[in-house]
């Protein structure tokens, strides 16, 4: 005989209503969700889909540990797939959730002892934000390499001399270049962790980077971003 | 009844289990060209081919088995369930979390109830310890989904996120696979380097396997680079564990790992492999290598095949990469021609013969324990503790049992090549 049994419905728990969008520029915007149902460490990554839609994508979450709102940050493709459709969605439409997902970040302990140079490009910011408003009192200098200064996403909330901002295509950065360009200027304390975030190829540059200044890979965490 | 397994020793673990609940149940197993009442299909849709192949034989299935009940299970279900359930000639598409009740929705179609495979309860580690198989070793499973998000894998959509099998019921399940007679088993999941119950990770539940008591040897199946630290190595000391590991590589190109979101670098994984042959001088790498990844120059394959030699792995699973609808790497750019694929398949295919040679010919003189698989015309074969093929004479020898043989020349040319030897025990 079988036991016929409940379909499983657990899609309330995946579910969750846009609260607020955030146009930070012209293609890029963060999405605010209602407080994760889900224990997550900074650094984490969930995959994201619309109700209703046949594909997901994965993101860096944006927002803090013990915050009121799950946050994304998301940048538009230009004749994308997915992002586009994100970017017309209205405050109230639902999105499908999963995770979290991902080892990169750090133990509690770990931040509050360690010194961290977290280095991202574009919207790889995201994972360094969630673990920096985590961990507030956490010793850090965030390299965020962009194109123009309008991509300095919410650069105000960094404290005073821990971000450095590298734009490529002005001089309206801390450093005219690519970051990669300025990490090859700077020094950095033998014991540094560096946590790295962005596009593949901004990853390998820095890796060698800091390989040639001596840094054992051990010390070096990646997260590609696509 | 009848099963077709296509794809990883996870599915071919799961297919282990279901014939023993059949065969507990009182289903006779028989060769689907025999008129099955019963086939269930256990797909793969890892690659192209995985789905061509997987499609084919359900097809076959159907066709050899005309009134039969065709259950079509495994990663191709999940990833092509709602073409697959459209599909007059399959009657049940069962998802891989609900694969392990197979046999109460075809007793309950055979009692005439109706039942849907989405009624049936979610759970990986349901298996009973495989009792009937249909191999010689058997796996057991502690972990199953990843949450790696490789951009060219499919297998999180597939195989859910990643989920340890608690260590008391893979104790247990480890306890009665060696009751059933079983002389090796294989540690298997979908990223078993990812094992965690609490504090137990992947080294510390194999320390715990290693002791449970009996009289068999432990082998790992495939396994990611990273996730395991210094102590595992020394647990290859432990005369049970086999000198054998599947670490996958997949490209010898650090740009190449970058886009393909790997966790480790070629530095990394040099670092895991010196640490092993420095302890166990002849210690066994195999690998798996996907050739023509998107963007892959002619400068990364080149480190791709320095890589083999230096790492010398004695065999090399060649992937010609495609497309996995889904995943990143299909919206990544510069996608290769299929020609020059082929070509660099090829050519990572001949220097993963060349090093098998190499690697067999220096265990001529030497001795292995064999557990012997297969018996045919006085001839028993099967493999040795670093995973090397060997055949030998022996009267009377008999499936399931070690013998210690000594290795006397290499039979062969090819990737097939094996070892011939002479028991001395």
């Amino acid at each position: 005989m079988m036991t016929l049994m409940r379909h499983d419905q657990q899609m309330d728990e995946s579910f969750y209503k846009i609260l607020e969008i955030r146009h930070l520029t012209g293609n890029a915007f963060s999405i605010k969700l209602p407080k994760a149902r889900f224990a997550f460490k900074a650094g984490q990554h969930i995959s994201l889909g619309i109700v209703g839609g046949n594909q997901s994508r994965e993101y860096s979450i944006y927002s803090g540990e013990n915050e009121e709102n799950l946050e994304v940050l998301i940048k538009e493709v230009q004749n994308g797939y997915f992002t586009p459709q994100l970017r017309r969605l209205k405050i109230g439409r639902m999105l499908e959730i999963h995770g979290p997902f991902g080892k990169f970040g750090m133990e509690r302990e770990k931040a509050e002892k360690g010194k961290f140079v977290f280095i991202a490009s574009g919207t790889g910011i995201a994972p360094f934000r969630s673990i920096i408003r985590t961990y507030p009192n956490i010793d850090y200098t965030l390299i965020h390499g962009v194109k123009t200064l309008e991509e300095a996403y919410d650069s105000h909330e960094y404290e005073k001399g821990r971000y450095v901002l590298c734009t490529s295509r002005e001089k309206t950065g801390d450093y005219h270049g690519r970051l990669t360009g300025y990490l090859k200027t700077c020094t950095f304390a033998p014991d540094t962790q560096f946590d790295l975030c962005g596009n593949s190829e901004m990853i390998f540059d820095a890796l060698e980077i800091l390989k040639g200044k001596g840094f054992s890979r051990d010390q070096i965490h990646c997260e590609v971003y696509f | 009844m009848a099963f077709k397994t296509l794809g990883c020793r996870l599915n071919q673990y799961e297919t282990d289990a279901l014939v023993t609940d059949f065969s507990q149940a009182g289903y006779e197993l028989v060769d689907y060209n025999e008129s099955p009442d019963v086939v269930i299909v256990n797909t793969c849709t890892v690659t192209n081919q995985s789905d061509h192949k997987s499609r084919s034989v359900i097809s076959q299935a159907a066709r050899k088995a005309k009134n039969a009940v065709v259950v079509v299970t495994g990663c191709m279900a999940n990833n092509f369930k709602e073409k697959l359930e459209s599909q007059e000639n399959i009657t049940f598409v069962v998802e891989n979390s609900r694969k392990s009740s197979i046999l109460t929705l075809v007793d309950a179609h055979f009692s005439g109830e109706i039942a849907h495979p989405d009624q049936l309860p979610q759970d990986v580690f349901r298996y009973e310890p495989v009792r009937k198989s249909l191999h010689t070793r058997s796996a057991v499973k502690i972990q199953d989904g990843c949450d790696n998000f490789c951009t060219f894998c499919i297998i999180p959509m597939v195989r859910g996120n990643a989920v340890s099998r608690p260590v008391a019921d893979v104790l247990e399940s480890i306890r009665k696979t060696v009751d059933n007679g079983f002389k090796e088993i294989v540690i298997t999941g979908v990223n078993i380097g990812r094992y965690s119950d609490g504090d137990t990770r992947f080294e510390d539940l194999l320390a715990q396997i290693l002791e449970v008591p009996g009289d068999f040897r432990v082998r790992i199946s495939s396994l990611e680079p990273d996730g395991f630290g210094p102590d595992f190595v020394k647990l290859f000391a432990h005369p049970k564990l086999m000198p054998h590991l599947h670490l996958c590589l997949q490209s010898g190109s650090d740009k190449t790992l970058l886009r393909m979101r790997r966790m480790y670098d070629v530095e990394q994984f040099r670092k895991t492999v010196t640490q092993f042959r420095a302890v166990y001088t002849d210690f066994n790498f195999t690998t798996d290598i996907i050739v023509g990844f998107p963007g892959e120059t002619e400068e990364e394959f080149g480190q791709t095949l320095e890589a083999i030699k230096e790492f010398n792995f004695s065999h090399i699973h060649t992937f010609k990469y495609s497309v996995r609808k889904g995943t990143r790497a299909e919206r990544l750019e510069n996608h290769l021609p299929e020609k020059v694929k082929t070509e660099r398949s090829l050519q990572i295919r001949d220097l993963s013969v060349e090093n098998k040679i190499d690697y067999f010919n220096s265990f001529i003189g030497k001795t292995q324990d064999v557990l012997v698989e297969k018996v045919a015309h006085g001839v028993a074969s099967g493999y040795g503790e670093h995973y090397i093929p060997v055949r030998f004479k022996l009267t009377g020898a008999q499936k399931n049992a070690i013998h210690k043989v000594r290795l006397l020349e290499r039979k062969g040319d090819d990737e097939n090549c094996y070892l011939l030897g002479e028991v001395i025990l």
